[in-house]
């Protein structure tokens, strides 16, 4: 049975889930913009809220943790890279390397901003269905001239749909290689060769299935519009998202 | 009355390879219909010409009279197709998106398909893992999956693209126990299959391709022994010499 990434839709019938796509996208842009400005007590309420809803939703955190282990090893680096390109008074001083208590504190700053972002996502992605997404988007658009909205939200309701593919198919392409003693051979280059075109064959090949199952099903951009109703609840969230980004904006 | 018509139809792919060769053939409203044939014998290329995801290079398909070319949104929404790799034809990230991805490309009511996903969630059983994600389903939810994705269209005919590949005997069953349900309830049904076995006892009719050509076309007991001379296996009942039992039994 395939497993997905925890980075896609969870149904459930928490606060989070029931929220307006429109109000949830307008309370994420919000929050991340106060939080890339925030400090370190702004940054700790905020999370301490966002992990507080996580656990009320009872979203699979720890997985989502494990699928962005990668990012987490970038977030190591740019930690590591503030870390020695901050200038203060030392607190170690090797030969080459000075680490100071600023570059620890700027390091952790950045990097705790970041994570918070992440965290955002997450949650938007887990408790909002795709198709409100992309009627949320498509709402947006709709007033911007030059912009077909329809098609855009077309094209990303098709990203999204082909995300999980993606992960499976390279999971399953993964396994065979694994199958047969991959392992053992050291090059990079082979392995990610080995791995990276077959992948590719298959995504495409899987592309052009979809290709024809949506023709199968009469598929077109002029299609019915999915419902997006605001209710006094979206209208207390947003006003609720308001007053806390003015109040961190100030810590 | 026949339902589908086909007349001289060819189709040559586009690096040469002959695909079909002068097929004709008509389809009877509410029947059953089992083609058969071995890998390449040409009969999923027979199946996209029918709801025009193929057109052909000579010759005519009619639905109901009218040639598919000249209405392709009505061709897809008269034959509802289910593939055979289920996975690749569920487009919705949950089971109820799924199901009114058709609806609502034909661009019906909200109402309306609301009402269409809901039946056609009840007819396969899947009402209760409506806020599921297809791709967590098992073999079998996901072929219903797909069934009711095409029954929430209204088809009038069914096709049915390798239905058993890849399932265990109680998923043959559930998809079997569904295929039969829609025939009963007037749907025109075309399987292919190369291995007729699990559905043979039910068929009305038995076609035998075998490159790009109908080579046999007739009820199942008068053709069935010709099946191993075509490069497909014969059920085991007729191996044994009996009548043919359905797998539900």
């Amino acid at each position: 049975m395939a497993e997905l990434t925890s980075f896609s839709y969870a149904a459930g019938d928490s606060l989070l889930h029931r929220l307006d796509a429109r109000f949830k996208i307008a309370s994420v842009i919000c929050i991340s913009l106060v939080g890339l400005n925030a400090y370190l007590t702004g940054l700790g309420i905020l999370t301490l809220i966002l992990l507080g809803m996580f656990l009320g939703t009872r979203l699979p955190l720890f997985s989502g943790l494990k699928e962005i282990r990668y990012f987490l090893i970038l977030l190591l680096l740019i930690f590591a890279a503030r870390v020695l390109a901050t200038d203060g008074i030392p607190l170690i001083d090797l030969n080459y390397i000075t680490i100071s208590m600023p570059g620890i504190y700027n390091g952790v700053l950045v990097c705790w901003r970041l994570i918070l972002i992440v965290m955002l996502g997450f949650g938007f992605v887990s408790t909002t269905p795709p198709a409100t997404i992309k009627a949320a988007v498509q709402w947006f658009l709709k007033p911007v001239p030059l912009v077909p909205e329809k098609k855009v939200a077309v094209m990303m309701g098709l990203v999204l749909r082909f995300v999980p593919v993606i992960f499976n198919q390279a999971g399953a392409t993964a396994a065979a290689l694994k199958a047969r003693a991959v392992e053992n051979r050291k090059n990079p280059v082979y392995r990610l060769t080995k791995f990276g075109l077959p992948l590719m064959r298959r995504i495409f090949e899987r592309a052009d299935d979809l290709v024809i199952a949506l023709e199968a099903r009469a598929f077109t951009e002029h299609r019915t519009d999915p419902e997006l109703a605001a209710s006094k609840r979206d209208w207390i969230a947003l006003m609720a998202v308001g007053c806390l980004s003015i109040i961190v904006s100030f810590l | 009355m026949n339902i589908i018509e086909i007349e001289n139809l060819s189709h040559r792919f586009n690096d040469g390879t002959i695909g079909l060769k002068d097929i004709n053939l008509g389809i009877g409203e509410g029947s059953l219909v089992v083609i058969v044939g071995r890998n390449g014998s040409g009969k999923t290329t027979l199946l996209r010409h029918l709801n025009g995801l193929l057109l052909p290079s000579e010759g005519v398909v009619r639905l109901s009279g009218v040639p598919v070319e000249e209405d392709l949104l009505k061709a897809r929404q008269f034959v509802g197709m289910m593939f055979q790799d289920a996975d690749s034809q569920i487009v919705g990230e949950t089971v109820y998106e799924d199901v009114a991805f058709g609806p609502e490309n034909l661009c019906l009511e909200r109402g309306e398909i609301k009402k269409r996903v809901e039946k056609a969630l009840h007819v396969v059983g899947l009402q209760r893992l409506a806020d599921q994600r297809p791709h967590l389903l098992s073999g079998g939810e996901k072929r219903r999956l797909a069934i009711a994705g095409i029954l929430s269209m209204e088809p009038r005919v069914i096709v049915f693209d390798e239905p058993f590949s890849s399932l265990d005997y109680p998923g043959v069953k559930q998809v079997l126990q569904h295929i039969l349900a829609l025939n009963q309830s007037g749907h025109t049904i075309v399987v292919t299959t190369h291995d007729p076995e699990k559905i043979i006892a039910h068929a009305d009719r038995l076609i035998i391709m075998q490159a790009g050509e109908i080579v046999r076309d007739g009820a199942p007991v008068d053709i069935v022994y010709d099946l191993e001379a075509f490069g497909v296996r014969k059920p085991c009942d007729c191996r044994l010499e009996l009548e043919a039992e359905s797998w539900l039994n």
